[in-house]
């Protein structure tokens, strides 16, 4: 499986592990990598001083490379980026919003920068700001997504740039990846499937529900916000979407989702925590170690790619 | 410069312009999110021929920002 990706970022397997809130900490990160694929630590909202720890507790578990995933919002996004740079982590990705501001002080310290982006507009303006390669997101990942899918997004992102792109959303298995291959990526981002890994730290039932959800588990709330996300539904995305559809206002709506993710995710709420899941949870139905996932990947897809020559 | 500006939005967004004016707010009246914000301004940084970093996308919240900004700018 090589590819630009994996030798942009100088790992054996382009199959990234996405920067999730709450769930990817230096154990999960550690492992993916040990394993071959780069793990992201998700700084999200958490000071800057806690992602310098997860950092230095990455490298003692592994000397292989691994990324941090910068949340723009956060308030503390100037103070990552920073630390980033002083603790030569040699890969970063991004979200919610555009990185231009970091892009100077991070190409200096010969970090590779990759975007996430929902659309060709933002593809095009982040490879015209230097970075090195780019994650396409389509709307059936779990969390904030965008409009449009992964099958209608990865080829036009592609047609617009130059650089690499990393496809995420919907995928878990060899076939995702190899459609992703077709569709032109470079490279895979997942993020569900990692969740329910034996070195993700989060809460028991956040790993059941994932694996007892069905294909149509998922819903997407705040639509009318401006601000999607897709979560596994339960108590809280019922109420949430029935307001929603009622016309409520952001303040509103805003408090049955404040603290959700952590709720779900730490304490194991499943009824009114933020259960953040992708579309593909229905197909994760097999907990095992990150090491024997991706190995699994990897034959999948191998198998997959190279049987294609008896195509008439 | 705001009917150039109209252009643009009705065109990139298909948003219908009859009743924006300057103090109009792209997400309060115009309804625009992130993404749709993005589209306009790559479209107006080709129009106007200048680029516009995102820092100071920030502070632009109205119809009427964006043309101070690009006469500015020119």
């Amino acid at each position: 499986m090589k590819t630009k990706v994996s030798s942009l970022l100088g790992i054996t397997y382009p199959i990234i592990q996405g920067g999730m809130a709450w769930v990817a900490e230096y154990h999960l990160a550690a492992a993916v990598s040990e394993a071959g694929g780069l793990g992201l630590i998700g700084a999200a909202s958490a000071p800057a001083e806690w992602v310098r720890d997860q950092i230095r507790e990455a490298k003692k578990l592994t000397s292989k490379p691994f990324g941090v995933n910068i949340m723009l919002m956060s308030p503390y996004a100037d103070e990552v980026a920073k630390i980033i740079v002083e603790e030569n982590v040699k890969v970063v990705t991004t979200g919610a919003g555009s990185p231009e501001k970091y892009m100077k002080m991070w190409k200096e310290a010969g970090i590779k920068v990759i975007p996430v982006v929902a659309s060709v507009a933002l593809a095009k303006r982040m490879e015209r700001s230097g970075a090195d390669a780019l994650v396409a997101e389509g709307c059936e990942a779990g969390g904030h997504i965008g409009e449009s899918t992964t099958m209608a997004l990865v080829p036009q992102v592609v047609d617009a740039v130059q650089i690499p792109v990393i496809a995420a959303g919907g995928i878990a298995d060899g076939r995702g990846i190899a459609a992703a291959f077709m569709l032109g990526a470079q490279g895979v981002q997942m993020g569900t499937h990692f969740v329910v890994t034996d070195e993700c730290q989060v809460h028991e039932n956040y790993k059941e529900r994932i694996i007892k959800a069905k294909d149509i588990d998922s819903r997407v709330t705040g639509r009318t916000t401006g601000h999607p996300v897709r979560a596994l539904r339960n108590d809280m995305t019922k109420q949430y979407i029935e307001l929603e559809n009622k016309g409520a206002g952001f303040e509103e709506l805003e408090q049955l989702t404040l603290g959700g993710l952590r709720r779900a995710v730490v304490e194991g709420d499943m009824k009114t925590g933020s259960v953040m899941a992708g579309q593909i949870a229905g197909m994760v139905k097999e907990r095992m170690s990150c090491k024997a996932l991706i190995e699994k990947l990897v034959s999948e897809t191998d198998a997959l790619m190279k049987g294609m020559k008896g195509y008439e | 410069m705001l009917e150039k500006l109209k252009t643009l939005i009705s065109e990139n967004l298909e948003i219908n312009t009859d009743n924006v004016t300057e103090s109009s707010s792209f997400k309060e009246d115009l309804g625009i999110d992130s993404l749709d914000l993005f589209e306009l301004v790559m479209a107006m940084e080709e129009e106007f021929d200048i680029e516009i970093p995102s820092d100071d996308l920030e502070n632009m919240s109205t119809v009427g920002d964006v043309i101070e900004y690009i006469e500015s700018h020119k």
